[in-house]
């Protein structure tokens, strides 16, 4: 049994290795091994399209995250004191929004976002005073954060919902009795309970939006994340550059993880 | 409770008020447009001509393979992860000391939280010509091909998606009340007939939430065997990518998502009723 578990965290982790192993590989050859270099890290780093994906990629998981976690946290405060047939709704659009696959998402806002600014634009044309050039919809960083926050919206509240769930309601009676102010109940006693599933959604939407390829594939626009560049590399041939980028996107994910978990234990204990 | 008063149900409205827009314009629009595409006909550049006509319907056997490879692999690519799955989560909630569970845990869930395009890309190396196939012909096997095959796809879907499966049967395992394992044991039941009676009934949620999960992601699956499959073992998602970024055939690519939604809403459907039933089922025997 022991030994079963050993090989499947090998399994796990074995591929991981050889992406960080390879990308200290000093050949010019992805697939021999000739000595440590740290050469390949000095291209990637130096490569302006690499710079500019990740900057994007960060704006872009930076803007889900903080999105989702306002939204979603707001929508989980409000669906506790909701009812009925409003309520079943709000279910049922979380439920559909979780599961349907990315790459639906992805077609289906390309394909109506589209279609509503080959309707728009012309008439902002018109609209617009002769001789200035006229404003054009086009795909870019809002349709990606719009089309990841939907995902990650979700995620949040699903999240925020069940620690809302197991909190101590006989607090948050104590305090209205104590004549807190409904805000100050909210401030004082409700967010420092449900502050740890906030964070976790937070770090998970940003992991989730970061590490994401399909959705960003096809609504992106003329912006290159992260992972569109690499996927488009690898489609030109597997280089040891490629290895590189991929440790650090390994590493970035891996702290951000930790740190959430870390963040979480500590909150917790108190 | 005080009961609701007006400015109360201002707030709700309020708080709920981005959440429903996103969910107006970003989900229920965009899916409203894909159906009335899917009945449209393809413009003379590419893209979409107002109509409507079954037409795109009717096309839909010409993507055949690309379902039929789905509708197979994306079951059996569950099944083998469950099968991978069931015994290290088994092993995690019942057999591991206390102190290092959750350690274990972790490590087992971080890999599903890094990026799936860097694991699947480890795999292109480890298949691919330079990888096992050389190792394999140093010890004398020859001309073994592995990327590029169904099985490749498979370790691939298996890599990918075990710790999603690892999570909710190892949740399940671990609520389990130990002390039914040990009147079993105690009532001289054999390890295989408390296993079979005991641990894996009440695992079956667990079981069921686990198949659910990877069944939902692997249906709209694109990576993997873009990478693993090489063209030759290609999924619905791979077809989507092409009919919408390559041929531009819009409304097509409409009626084939509107399909892969169907179908994926109807097995799912299916199957919660079923377990659902075997539930019930359970709970009667009990009482």
């Amino acid at each position: 049994m022991r030994i079963y578990a050993i090989a499947v965290f090998l399994f796990l982790y074995v591929p991981i290795g050889i992406i960080v192993l390879f990308s200290f590989n000093a050949g010019r050859h992805a697939s021999e091994l000739k000595g440590f270099s740290i050469q390949w890290y000095d291209k990637a780093l130096s490569n302006p399209f690499v710079g500019d994906a990740f900057v994007t990629s960060l704006i872009v998981a930076f803007s889900v995250a903080i999105l989702s976690s306002l939204m979603g946290t707001a929508a989980a405060l409000a669906l506790q004191r909701l009812k009925g047939t409003p309520k079943m709704l709000f279910d049922g659009l979380i439920y559909v929004s979780v599961m349907i696959p990315g790459i639906v998402i992805g077609i289906a806002t390309l394909v109506a976002l589209v279609t509503v600014f080959d309707f728009l634009n012309p008439l902002l044309a018109s609209a617009w005073p002769e001789g200035s050039k006229p404003p054009k919809l086009h795909m870019g960083y809002a349709s990606v954060i719009a089309a990841h926050t939907l995902f990650t919206m979700s995620l949040v509240i699903i999240l925020v919902r069940a620690r809302i769930a197991g909190m101590d309601r006989a607090l948050i009676e104590a305090s209205m009795d104590l004549y807190a102010t409904p805000w100050r109940t909210f401030y004082q006693v409700t967010l420092p309970q449900i502050y740890p599933a906030i964070l976790a959604g937070f770090l998970l939407s940003f992991t989730f939006s970061f590490d994401d390829f399909i959705i960003s594939f096809f609504v992106a626009g003329a912006n290159t994340t992260l992972p569109i560049y690499i996927f488009a590399s690898i489609r030109r041939g597997i280089t040891p550059e490629v290895n590189a980028i991929g440790t650090m996107v390994l590493v970035a994910s891996l702290v951000l993880l930790l740190t959430a978990q870390f963040l979480l234990r500590k909150r917790t204990q108190r | 409770m005080r009961a609701d008063s007006k400015p109360n149900r201002w707030l709700t409205a309020a708080l709920l008020a981005p959440t429903s827009l996103w969910f107006l314009f970003m989900l229920i629009f965009p899916l409203i447009v894909i159906l009335i595409f899917s009945f449209g006909e393809r413009a003379a550049v590419g893209g979409y001509a107002g109509g409507f006509t079954l037409e795109q319907y009717a096309n839909l056997p010409s993507r055949l393979k690309a379902f039929q490879n789905t509708m197979i692999i994306a079951p059996a690519g569950t099944l083998i992860s469950l099968l991978v799955a069931y015994p290290l989560a088994y092993y995690l909630a019942l057999r591991v000391d206390r102190r290092y569970k959750l350690l274990l845990l972790v490590l087992v869930i971080v890999p599903f939280w890094t990026s799936l395009l860097v694991r699947t890309y480890a795999w292109i190396f480890i298949l691919g010509g330079r990888g096992i196939p050389t190792l394999l012909e140093l010890i004398g096997i020859e001309g073994v091909r592995l990327i590029n095959t169904p099985g490749a796809v498979l370790i691939g879907i298996v890599y990918g998606y075990l710790p999603l499966m690892v999570f909710p049967i190892f949740v399940s395992l671990e609520k389990l009340d130990k002390t039914l394992l040990e009147a079993s044991s105690d009532l001289g039941g054999s390890p295989f007939k408390t296993f079979r009676q005991i641990t894996l009934p009440l695992s079956m949620p667990g079981i069921a939430t686990g198949c659910m999960l990877v069944f939902i992601l692997l249906m709209g699956e694109f990576l993997i065997p873009a990478f693993l499959g090489g063209g030759k073992v290609y999924f619905i998602g791979n077809a989507l990518v092409d009919l919408f970024l390559q041929s531009r055939n819009w409304p097509f690519g409409a009626a084939v998502s509107v399909t892969l939604v169907a179908i994926m809403l109807i097995t799912v459907s299916l199957y919660m009723r079923m377990t659902m039933r075997s539930k019930t089922g359970r709970d009667e025997s009990l009482m």
